[in-house]
């Protein structure tokens, strides 16, 4: 091991932000926090990037590692025990002065803070968090914080990172348990699932008693809330939940998740919307089978200890009862920021184990519903050990696997879509030359075409080329007058992909068009030249999926 | 069609200039088929056009208050946003977008904003989102410099498209709201001075003023090495994508940033 004790700070941070580069959680997102007296710095809700490095990448956070020593010899990892590689440590002040010096150039929007794990986990927690309350407390840093929650530490310490931070996150690492054996043999699923789920419980503890300051709620909640579906594992069953909450007497739990009146409003929507093209008819069996799969349902089962139902043992963690007793150090912190008011991420890495995009998928799903994570991140896999064990990948066709994820990652959170309506045991990967939107739209043509002048918002949402801005200014130009083609196009439509799949006060904007799968495929494939390539230029979507299966199938 | 000729208002080429314009078109009572405002730079050559009558309009703050004033109270202060930012941005059509906006404003009220269908109110949607979306831009892609200590001044330069000081201000203003810091606009030659825990103004600059901000934005400090060195490493060799890069931080924005600068 080659360790750089006398490492002027310029080569330490060349070091450590080499071995923090594959963790891809670098968003500043989720809080809108205006300046202090006496503090530097804001949070803006939207997050802000502040350069693009050459692979393309957002630049927001200061991303470093503490220290890349690690005990742990994780096969993926650049850092592992076993690895020749050059070694630094920062010492809490230079994290600190570094954060804040370059925050106040306008080089970043915060700190990204993770770790190598030191000694114990406990031990790398408590300089993880020493460096935090330096920032905090002494050096008044007000801008964003994410800090990783180390899997195994003890929850005090992850508590205290929890009221410095901003956004936390406890990285899954693989998809299945059967790859984090394999290729993380010093963690295991329950040691991750852990932390995360205190988390999930303080930052519910911190919105309840905070209101929005404490933890506003995800996107993923917000699409269910308006499609008035139930989230297995927590406590907002809108439609449902809140009698048999109220026959439990516990009102608290009911008031947390949902304002009354909610459920009056939302009603009439859901069952108009259970007649919409794939929306919202809440297909609670299957779902629940498909998270059934992932261990990560299994967890909850095993953790409520015998509760059964996993919804009934998610009301009892967030009432209070369960394993978890709650934020211990409202009294002894300043508690102002809120706990983790930006919610808590993952991440995973893709294609080192094996696994296919449904049960990625299905991860994720489960993950949104029942630990209410912020967003869930994709790593494409390189092999920086050139480790014999692993597979040997080609990152081209890996990084477009991980650009599908993200495409239904967001179809999961901001459109409605369930994994299950994307994907199937019998189909578990996505159409490689067509995003997964549209790859559904071709697969269930009978809801189209969609009237623009009349579809209601999820109606519109499922339609290629039309995004949840352009969604909700239809939805609003049309109040004020009657729509036409030309008005769609200033809205941000993408028409070229838009015009196989609506009508617009019962015209279609050219007379050719037709509603056929062949044709709208050979149509949307030639808008994308480069998914072409080296395909020949007759090929239909049949064809297509074919080769899909043939490659990637098995 | 009547014969009527169109009616061309001349301005001064800044916000007070086309908001005036505006005021003079909107109680000429003309008829806003046959109006359009003209802003002109200081010296500025037009052409005369036959059917035209040409109306030179004199800035005043009473006119351009008159102005906001009845967009906030009587439509919305969306609307005033869409105002504001037309006026700010420097389409030479943005006198015509903010008059005409305004005209079918003062009839349908505040729910003008989101009648796409109206060409005009279109542009102005359109313009607004421009504004917009660079100042965002400018919020992500400035840099500042310490270039002197004790006390400790910032200095950024930025040369946007449009007058976006005002509104990144805003930003800057509550987030480094203990610092001395000055904004250079290089374009516009204007400058955003901020007083620590004080208030901040903008102000147009003597070409001599512009030419010392210039040089003192781009003085030599330690941070600089420091972030150079972040950046490279920060990124994934693996991944190269120059293309993506470009895609989204596009070559014109990284003028003026530390990191794609030589030195």
């Amino acid at each position: 091991m080659i360790f750089q004790e006398n490492a002027t700070l310029q080569e330490k941070l060349a070091i450590l932000a080499d071995a923090a580069k594959y963790d891809v959680a670098c968003t500043s997102s989720g809080v809108e926090r205006k300046s202090k007296e006496g503090h530097l710095g804001n949070s803006f809700a939207s997050g802000i990037c502040h350069s693009f490095a050459a692979d393309g990448r957002c630049i927001s956070l200061l991303k470093i590692l503490f220290t890349n020593e690690c005990i742990y010899n994780c096969k993926y990892c650049a850092n592992r025990a076993s690895n020749d590689v050059p070694r630094a440590t920062f010492t809490p002040d230079e994290v600190c002065t570094l954060t804040v010096e370059f925050y106040r150039r306008n080089y970043i929007e915060g700190l990204f803070l993770s770790s190598g794990i030191v000694d114990t986990p406990d031990y790398t927690m408590e300089l993880i968090c020493q460096a935090l309350r330096k920032l905090r407390r002494e050096y008044r840093f007000y801008g964003y914080v994410h800090c990783k929650a180390i899997p195994g530490a003890s929850p005090d310490l992850v508590e205290e990172a929890g009221w410095y931070a901003d956004r936390m996150s406890v990285n899954l690492e693989l998809p299945t348990e059967q790859g984090l054996q394999q290729l993380a043999p010093n963690k295991t699923r329950k040691k991750i699932l852990t932390p995360m789920r205190q988390i999930q419980n303080g930052v519910a503890e911190s919105r309840e008693v905070l209101g929005m300051k404490g933890g506003n709620q995800s996107a993923y909640w917000h699409t269910q809330k308006r499609l008035g579906r139930a989230l297995p594992g927590q406590a907002g069953n809108y439609a449902q939940a809140k009698p048999s909450l109220s026959e439990a007497g516990n009102p608290g739990a009911g008031k947390m998740m949902r304002k009354p009146g909610i459920a009056k409003a939302e009603k009439p929507e859901v069952e108009k919307n259970a007649e919409k093209p794939g929306s919202a008819k809440a297909d609670y069996s299957r779902r629940e089978e498909l998270a059934r799969g992932s261990e990560i349902a299994t967890y909850e089962s095993k953790e409520t200890g015998g509760m059964g139902k996993s919804e009934a043992g998610g009301i009892l963690l967030l009432s209070g009862n369960g394993t978890n007793t709650g934020l211990a150090q409202w009294s002894r912190i300043d508690t102002s920021r809120g706990f983790v008011p930006a919610g808590q991420s993952t991440q995973m890495i893709v294609g080192a184990s094996g696994e296919s995009d449904y049960e990625i998928m299905a991860v994720t799903e489960a993950l949104y519903q029942r630990f209410d994570l912020k967003r869930v991140f994709y790593s494409a896999f390189v092999n920086v050990n050139q480790d014999v064990t692993l597979p040997a990948v080609e990152g081209q066709p890996l990084r477009r696997r991980e650009h599908r994820l993200y495409q239904a990652d967001f179809l999961l959170r901001y459109y409605g879509y369930q994994a299950s309506e994307l994907l199937s045991e019998r189909r578990p990967f996505f159409n490689t030359y067509l995003d997964p939107k549209c790859d559904w739209a071709l697969g269930h043509l009978e809801h189209f075409p969609v009237e623009v002048a009349t579809a209601s918002y999820d109606t519109l949402l499922r339609v290629p080329g039309i995004g949840a801005k352009s969604a909700s200014r239809i939805v609003k130009a049309r109040r004020t007058g009657r729509l036409d083609y030309q008005a769609l196009k200033g809205m941000g439509v993408v028409m070229k992909r838009a015009i196989y799949f609506i009508i617009c006060n019962g015209k279609k904007m050219y007379d050719f068009l037709k509603i056929d799968e062949d044709y709208i495929t050979r149509n949307l494939l030639e808008n994308d030249k480069n998914v072409m390539e080296g395909f020949g230029e007759k090929v239909t979507y049949k064809q297509l999926t074919l080769f899909d299966d043939f490659q990637f199938g098995n | 069609m009547s014969d009527k000729p169109v009616r061309v208002y001349q301005c001064e080429d800044n916000i007070s200039g086309v908001l005036s314009a505006v005021y003079e078109a909107g109680i000429s009572g003309y008829g806003y088929k046959y109006i359009k405002i003209q802003p002109l730079a200081a010296n500025e050559v037009y052409e005369l056009e036959l059917f035209t009558e040409f109306v030179r309009v004199e800035s005043s703050d009473e006119k351009v208050n008159s102005v906001l004033d009845a967009v906030r109270n009587k439509i919305s202060a969306r609307a005033y946003s869409f105002v504001m930012c037309a006026a700010l941005s420097t389409y030479p059509d943005r006198g015509d977008a903010i008059y005409q906006f305004l005209t079918y404003g003062f009839s349908m009220g505040e729910k003008v904003c989101d009648a796409m269908q109206i060409p005009w109110v279109k542009r102005a949607f359109e313009i607004r989102r421009r504004v917009f979306n660079e100042a965002h831009f400018f919020r992500e892609f400035i840099r500042f410099r310490e270039v002197q200590k004790d006390p400790a001044l910032l200095v950024a330069t930025i040369e946007p498209e449009h007058h976006v000081l005002p509104i990144i201000m805003e930003h800057f203003s509550d987030r480094f709201a203990g610092e001395w810091f000055i904004i250079l606009d290089k374009g516009h030659g204007e400058a955003a001075f901020h007083q620590k825990n004080g208030d901040w103004e903008v102000r147009i600059l003597t070409p001599e003023e512009e030419r010392m901000l210039a040089e003192l934005g781009e003085q030599r400090e330690e941070y600089v090495e420091l972030w150079k060195t972040f950046f490279k490493h920060i990124a994934i060799p693996d991944r190269k994508n120059e293309k993506l890069q470009r895609n989204m931080l596009p070559l014109h924005y990284r003028k003026h940033l530390t990191e794609f600068m030589e030195e």
